[in-house]
């Protein structure tokens, strides 16, 4: 077992498990070790996490699974697209469709396999700014899908990648990689689904590497148990005339950790993050965002949305970074939360740093509560007050979900939406 | 259908109404006129019971309910209608949505089933075209980014969905050009009926040239001092309001 809130005990929980991986591996492994003991897990005192306290996670003991027992009857039905699936951060892969596809893979088949389609790629687009969780899982991630397609390859159907946690009291490290060579397109659907009453802590990280014009699609979707906690990195690289959207949707989940990191590295590359999240009960969501314009001419666009009912909080930082170079830069971001209750907080924090005299950057951030105003108009035409509510608060998160392209994931995320919010109520547009 | 006796009400702490009495029959129409700040939006808020606007003494009866007892979704269900003076504007809820949740929440009030969706688009269509409103517009957000006219056209169309027993319009000529007015005039004309009452409240007499009322009422400080039929509209409408008995001009703007 490991002393989740102990750094040692998760070192010396992996202590020999090391296997045959080669050297340049082993030495990024090395340096990930040495770095988390160093940095440790983060804690209220760190500024980027001032506002999200792991205290009651980390109190837990986990143990990670090594070994999984069938598990097929617990994945939802097929859906339409090709899959691999999961569980308990173990891949299974009798339900795991999408792999017989050229470039779909695991990391762990990679590593025995073509480790060295990997050499310039893994670890690359990690910071060391970034906290332990991110050290942690660059030191012990055995799994994860690896998605890397070759100049002008089009994935005609988006990739669906499932992550089930059944088990209670166990962690897992997921590092997954998406490696777009330039020209080409793919989208992948990332779905983390807790079984609920299971406590679990999840600590994934997806490595998304966008060639010349690549254009690629990642949505990041929660539908965790109310006592699970994922802590998860996005962090992206691009290059020239790249187009990366994340779309990152939190709809449960007792604590959901995202850090979000995209790295502008070429000219003309464009950045779409859109995050919705709805919280109620005890749940937190922390979304940490940052857009990095490292060179001139490009673009970035954040709109994230959040509702928060009963006693859920929610974080928002959204930071963008013009550097000097980066002249011509058009940046927004907007950052809008709807209270529902008293007991509710929403902390945002946009934070631009601008280095650059000739560019474009606008934000925005809202906190507030229904319009009076409109809840009467409703109210006035014989809508009930829950009905009136359910349709204003469904308007709001709406215009995230609006922006999501695969029609049938945007009517999935709507129709529950309208059935946390809505008692009866039609409003889902067909 | 409605007898309003002695009505006292504030708006956020400040008196408005003092001591307004008015009853109201199926089938007539009635129009308040009156000068700015003598209370005749505070009126129809109260009506339809807005929050903030408290009824500090008096009576409201509506088809022999103390209506002060209902909550504003419950008077829309028992059949009050409240065309706005600046509707609201709700981006992300089309007017078909709302429309829908509308009728559907007043036939469940009644203990009736929800509309079929072939059923509920055949009303909205025939509802629509008297208002002369083109289909696109029950597909965009409420009242965003409609024009003046055509958030009144819309009030209107609401007003022929719901079939209100007792509507009250406030103001709704205002910020119409003159053909804006005749539509919704006409609209309003042709929901005229003996079972439906209608109280206009306007600023100016040109609405009733189009809406002709049974009633004129002025309502001054508070309280209606003076009523009579159509014609006091127009004495109005020359002299003003200050030859009224009991009104000098201080304080009052004079009807233009």
């Amino acid at each position: 077992m490991i002393s989740a809130n102990n750094v040692q005990s998760w070192v010396d929980h992996h202590r020999g498990t090391e296997s045959s991986e080669p050297e340049w591996l082993a030495k990024k492994r090395q340096a990930a070790i040495q770095s988390f003991t160093e940095v440790g897990l983060p804690t209220l005192r760190n500024e980027d996490w001032r506002y999200t306290s792991l205290r009651k996670v980390l109190n837990n003991e986990f143990s990670i699974e090594t070994k999984l027992e069938a598990a097929e009857a617990a994945v939802p039905a097929t859906g339409e697209f090709p899959r691999i699936v999961f569980v308990n951060g173990l891949l299974l892969e009798s339900a795991s469709t999408a792999l017989s596809l050229d470039g779909v893979s695991t990391l762990s088949e990679t590593l025995a396999e073509n480790p060295m389609q990997l050499t310039e790629v893994f670890g690359t687009t990690v910071k060391d700014s970034l906290h332990g969780f991110v050290e942690l899982n660059t030191a012990y991630a055995k799994e994860g899908y690896v998605i890397s397609i070759g100049k002008n390859a089009v994935l005609d159907q988006p990739i669906e990648v499932l992550y089930l946690s059944l088990g209670d009291k166990i962690a897992s490290h997921a590092r997954n990689i998406i490696n777009a060579e330039a020209n080409s397109q793919l989208t992948v659907v990332e779905r983390h689904l807790g079984a609920n009453g299971n406590t679990y802590l999840n600590n994934s990280v997806t490595e998304i590497i966008a060639g010349d014009n690549a254009h690629v699609s990642h949505y990041k979707i929660h539908q965790e148990s109310d006592n699970g906690t994922h802590i998860g990195g996005v962090l992206i690289n691009q290059a020239n005339g790249s187009n990366v959207t994340n779309h990152n949707v939190s709809l449960s989940g007792a604590l959901v950790r995202n850090d979000i990191v995209a790295n502008l590295n070429g000219q003309g590359a464009h950045t779409e993050m859109n995050g919705l999240v709805f919280g109620s009960g005890e749940s937190h969501v922390d979304n940490f965002t940052e857009v990095n314009h490292h060179v001139a001419n490009c673009t970035s666009d954040e709109y994230y949305k959040t509702v928060l009912d009963d006693n859920s909080r929610s974080v928002f930082r959204g930071r963008i970074v013009v550097a000097e170079d980066a002249q011509q830069t058009n940046a927004d971001q907007q950052n809008n939360n709807l209270l529902l209750s008293k007991n509710a907080e929403a902390d945002c924090k946009p934070q631009l740093e601008i280095y650059a005299d000739d560019v474009k950057c606008s934000h925005g951030a809202t906190v507030g509560q229904l319009d009076e105003s409109s809840m009467f108009y409703l109210k006035s035409r014989g809508i009930n007050h829950e009905d009136a509510r359910a349709l204003l608060t469904f308007a709001f998160a709406n215009e995230v979900l609006e922006r999501i392209s695969i029609q049938s994931i945007k009517e999935e995320l709507m129709t529950q939406l309208a059935g946390e919010l809505l008692s009866g109520v039609d409003s889902v547009p067909k | 259908m409605l007898v309003i006796k002695d009505l006292h009400a504030s708006v956020f702490g400040t008196p408005i109404l003092k001591g307004l009495t008015l009853e109201v029959n199926p089938g007539e129409v009635h129009a308040i006129m009156g000068p700015n700040g003598a209370g005749k939006s505070t009126l129809s808020n109260v009506v339809a019971g807005r929050e903030g606007y408290e009824i500090t003494s008096g009576s409201i009866e509506y088809l022999g309910k103390d209506l002060t007892e209902l909550e504003t979704e419950e008077r829309a269900c028992e059949g009050i209608f409240l065309a706005f003076q600046y509707p609201v504007e709700i981006p992300g809820v089309s007017n078909m949505a709302m429309l829908k949740a509308a009728v559907n929440s007043m036939r469940k009030y009644r203990g009736q089933d929800e509309m079929t969706a072939g059923d509920f688009l055949k009303l909205i269509k025939e509802k629509a075209a008297l208002v002369e409103m083109k289909q696109e517009f029950l597909k965009r957000s409420v009242n965003e980014g409609f024009s003046g006219g055509e958030k009144k056209r819309n009030e209107i169309l609401q007003m022929a969905m719901l079939e209100p027993k007792l509507a009250f319009l406030d103001e709704t000529d205002s910020g119409l050009d003159i053909d804006a007015l005749k539509i919704v005039s006409s609209g309003v004309n042709a929901l005229r009926s003996p079972d439906r009452a209608m109280v206009v409240v306007t600023h100016y007499q040109r609405l009733l040239d189009h809406i002709v009322p049974d009633f004129v009422h002025v309502l001054a400080d508070g309280k209606i001092v003076k009523s009579g039929d159509k014609s006091l509209a127009l004495e109005l409408e020359e002299k003003g309001y200050g030859w009224i008995d009991g009104l000098n001009d201080e304080g009052i703007a004079e009807a233009s």
